[in-house]
């Protein structure tokens, strides 16, 4: 019997994937974010708005994991602005290989790269694909007992955007226990409450994502 | 159930150890799977034995998994929190109120492969 020592982390080839992904995206001037949340939670409706609030002044991106169909990347593509799918087949998550491959295909002559996620608000969360922050999405009628649920993804949060905030008249919610329970998993993550649908706090979501793009070129 | 990607992983790994230590058969191999990884050790294994018909290399081989809890670091004061339970971390120190540091529980690990 022969016992190799090995102490090998399972997911190397994916962490060195994020990596280069970082480094190309670095040499590129390209800023990536990495949205993710349950499905129906609003992803690509805030995507959509996002893009068309900044897509004036960025010249922006976007890469569109999904099980199957390309639903989401026509409702992107209608905005004019390049579009690569990935159909996952049946894998619940991207992961960095398959947005490396999607880097190959995309245009990278653009200031902001977004990825939409597959929507899971599990399994997304162990696998790194690259991205300088991660949005995660919430919605209101997903409940407010959701943070302590899935305690990994609400710790790989850098933002946390509680959407449909115009259902809580008609929702018990309670906004204040999210906000606790998000500052107990993950004290540095931002929060800020949307409705993509009536349009409530995206002015801050725009300047938020513009301030983030303006301080990483400083870097 | 992204269990099945990493039991893939772990596979292609496996693949490699036996190939640069010229072994026969894959005995044995030990996994430390952090509770705050996203994987949960049942589905993992369920992944792995669903694998052996399909995989020569795990075909008789034993999974012992390690399951380690969360542990977090104060970086003002070093105070260090060991959580079981994840739905019950707190990332704030009592003390001192500066969020804490993972130091432990994230980590998903192949510690070492027993072969002949």
């Amino acid at each position: 019997m022969k016992r190799v020592i090995i102490e090998k982390k399972i997911l190397e080839r994916n962490d060195e994937s994020a990596k280069k992904i970082r480094e190309i995206l670095k040499n590129r001037g390209v800023f990536a974010l990495n949205f993710m949340a349950s499905p129906g939670a609003g992803k690509t409706t805030i995507i959509e708005k996002t893009i068309e609030a900044l897509k004036d002044n960025y010249r922006i991106s976007y890469i569109d994991g999904d099980l199957d169909t390309d639903r989401d990347a026509s409702r992107i593509k209608k905005l004019g602005i390049d579009v690569v799918q990935i159909n996952t087949s049946g894998a619940c998550h991207l992961d960095a290989d398959m947005v490396l491959r999607a880097l190959e295909q995309v245009s990278l002559d653009c200031d902001i790269l977004i990825i939409e996620n597959v929507g899971n608000l599990v399994c997304p969360a162990t696998f790194d694909v690259g991205a300088n922050k991660n949005v995660v999405i919430l919605s209101v009628p997903e409940g407010d007992d959701k943070v302590k649920k899935y305690p990994v993804m609400f710790n790989v949060a850098d933002v946390v955007l509680l959407n449909k905030i115009d259902l809580l008249k008609f929702l018990n919610f309670d906004v204040e226990r999210v906000k606790k329970e998000l500052k107990e998993i993950n004290p540095d993550a931002d929060f800020i409450e949307v409705s993509a649908k009536e349009g409530y706090g995206l002015d801050r979501w725009f300047e938020y994502v513009r301030n983030l793009i303006e301080n990483s070129s400083l870097l | 159930m992204h269990e099945g990607a990493i039991a893939e992983s772990i596979v292609d790994i496996l693949k490699q150890v036996k190939e640069e230590n010229k072994l026969n058969r894959i005995v044995k191999v030990r996994l430390k799977i952090g509770k705050m990884s996203g994987v949960m050790v049942d589905a993992l294994l369920f992944a792995l034995e669903a694998l052996r018909t399909e995989e020569d290399v795990v075909e008789s081989t034993e999974f012992e998994v390690t399951e380690t809890d969360v542990k977090a670091r104060c970086n003002l004061c070093n105070r260090v929190y060991e959580y079981t339970d994840i739905s019950d971390i707190v990332m704030l120190c009592e003390q001192c109120g500066m969020p804490l540091d993972i130091i432990e529980g994230k980590e998903m690990k192949i510690i070492d492969v027993e072969g002949e």
